[in-house]
């Protein structure tokens, strides 16, 4: 589904060269959900955003169900179709009603009808538990209910695969749990999804396998068992007992 | 500091500061011996002419018939044709059995008239209006072509913007008029609101610019990760939300081209200001004319600016 070969990201900017994402190779198979761990400034944001192009990659390829993003011919936002991603910041569009953000995209980019489009985002509101609001404007709605208006909002389009960017970390605490809920929800119905965070206990009960990465480089990776209980490299191990 | 502070003594001193300025320019008025004439500004505004009737051809008065305070003429031509005219009551000049030349005056139609201030106002409205428009399309293209990554169009965008912030507004008129209105033969009103319309768009420009890089990136980027490309996220999510935060600056560029626009009076368009100098001329109401006209200017900018305040409150729903 995601084959990612020898990613290499490089940010230049005031005379300072960052390898945010430095020869990350991965595969990522339909079906699969894949939690990327590691510290802040690892490069796991910037490697997930390579994955849906909002960041051109330096070297390497990405081939996205057998589209390869680093091809030039590749029509970028047609694979961005198939891939959702929800931010850490939510970034919900402020001047559009909660229906108005899950509807927009399927009208505009995938050409549906008005009332289609309605009947699909009622449906996901329904599923992600935030049907009453949908007149609301997403200033008017707690954290957990943004995010959760987010993760619609990407479903609306089908994609076959979801990106989360560490989707609670702007959430409060109690919040928390409603946002995992949806999600371990999406992955026991199959979703592919690649999930940066900081939820150990979800990369645990959820994930298929767990990323490490830490300092732009993939550094090891293994199901949460073997990554949680009996990691490899010292830097994951020091990670780990830092946040465990 | 106590929220409860009574501010009327503020008021009070706010209005003494007032009233001694009134006072100190009444004194220094009365001292060079101006005589006020403020009877004679209504007529500038809107006055009541003499209109006079003639007779299209040669013929005679066949018949006078009075209706009340207005008169009905028939008229008859050597060749048999008819007509009937209706004329003041009092401006009748034509008795029964007269015989006119074509030309020659039957009588007087009093009518109310627009006088120049009214029609100097009415074309300051309409030359800003034209110029708004137009500034407000060149504007926004200018200012997107700012922040491409086209390195041409940024350019070219750029130069515009220094260029036209760089000089004053009444070369660039005289430039308007006297040069590229000559290469191409413009007339003096499209010289007049091109000109302005290109000084008001760099000013937009920059306006419609900081506006959209004002929205946080996380809109373009969530609106992009959605599958929309950049015109449909330009559209639909960066513009509506920039237009919100650039309508307070932008209703400010248009309250201020405005008031320009009194420049383009240099290049013998009768502006509002153009109008007052030219009432001046004939009579001598010098202070009483321009005192009238910053006052039209003074109701049009503050109505704008209500208008604005108004449609700033009906956008805030979503906040
Ligand atoms: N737009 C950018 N410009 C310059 N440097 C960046 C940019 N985005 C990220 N970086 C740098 O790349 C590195 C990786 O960042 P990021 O991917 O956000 O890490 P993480 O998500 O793991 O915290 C950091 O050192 C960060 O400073
Ligand atoms: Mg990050």
């Amino acid at each position: 589904m995601i084959k990612a070969q020898n990613v290499t990201k490089i940010f230049t900017g005031r005379g300072q060269v960052v390898r945010a994402v430095d020869g990350v190779s991965a595969e990522i198979a339909r079906g699969e959900v894949v939690v990327v761990i590691g510290p802040s400034g690892s490069g796991k944001s910037t490697f997930l955003r390579c994955l849906n192009g909002l960041e051109q990659f330096d070297d390497g390829h990405i081939i996205i169900d057998g589209i390869d993003l680093a091809d030039r011919k590749t029509d970028i936002n047609k694979v961005r179709r198939e891939v959702g991603m929800v931010f850490q910041q939510f970034n919900l569009f402020p001047h559009k009603t909660v229906l108005d953000n899950v509807t927009l995209a399927q009208q505009v980019v995938r050409k549906r009808n008005r009332n289609d489009a309605e009947q699909k985002a009622r449906q996901l509101l329904t599923k992600v538990g935030i049907a009453e609001k949908e007149k609301e404007y997403p200033s008017r709605l707690s954290g957990g209910q943004q995010q959760r208006v987010a993760i619609a909002r990407a479903l609306a389009m089908d994609p076959k695969i979801m990106l989360f960017d560490e989707p609670t970390s702007a959430l409060d605490p109690e919040m928390v749990g409603e946002v995992l809920d949806v999600m371990k929800q999406l992955a026991r119905e199959g979703m592919t999804m690649v999930v940066v965070t900081h939820e150990m206990g979800f990369a645990r009960e959820v994930a298929d396998r767990v990323l490490f990465m830490d300092s732009g480089k993939l550094v090891e990776e293994g199901t949460p068992d073997q990554i949680f209980s009996n990691p490899q490299n010292e830097r994951t191990q020091l990670f780990l007992s830092q946040v465990l | 500091m106590t929220t409860g502070k009574a501010v009327w003594p503020w008021k009070l001193l706010l209005a003494v500061i007032l009233i001694g300025m009134a006072a100190g320019v009444w004194g220094a008025v009365n001292r060079i011996d101006y005589t006020w004439r403020w009877n004679r500004v209504p007529q500038y505004f809107l006055y009541q002419g003499e209109d006079a009737v003639k007779i299209p051809f040669d013929g005679q008065i066949e018949k006078v018939s009075p209706m009340g305070d207005r008169v009905t003429v028939d008229l008859v031509a050597e060749s048999g044709d008819k007509q009937q005219v209706e004329v003041d009551a009092e401006g009748l000049q034509v008795a029964e059995g007269d015989e006119l030349f074509e030309g020659d005056t039957i009588g007087f139609n009093h009518a109310w008239h627009l006088g120049p201030l009214t029609m100097g106002l009415w074309t300051t409205l309409w030359l800003s209006a034209c110029a708004s428009i137009l500034a407000l399309v060149i504007g926004l293209l200018a200012g997107l072509a700012r922040i491409s990554q086209n390195y041409t169009l940024r350019g070219l965008a750029t130069i515009y913007v220094e260029f036209i912030r760089g000089t004053p507004l009444l070369v660039q008129i005289f430039i308007a008029y006297f040069f590229v209105g000559t290469v191409f033969n413009l007339s003096r009103n499209v010289a007049g609101i091109g000109a302005l319309a290109i000084f008001a768009g760099a000013y937009v420009a920059e306006i419609v610019r900081a506006g959209i890089q004002s929205i946080a990136r996380g809109q373009m980027e969530a609106a992009r990760s959605l599958g929309m490309n950049k015109f449909q996220a330009m559209v639909h999510i960066i513009l509506p939300q920039a237009f919100k935060r650039i309508l307070p600056p932008l209703a400010g560029q248009f309250i201020s081209l405005i008031k320009d626009s009194s420049l383009v009076s240099v290049i013998a368009i009768t502006d509002l200001t153009k109008s007052g100098r030219e009432i001046i001329t004939s009579t001598f109401a010098t202070f009483e004319i321009w005192l009238t006209v910053a006052a039209m200017y003074l109701v049009v900018t503050s109505l704008l600016s209500q208008l604005v305040f108004y449609m700033e409150r009906r956008l805030a729903v979503s906040d």
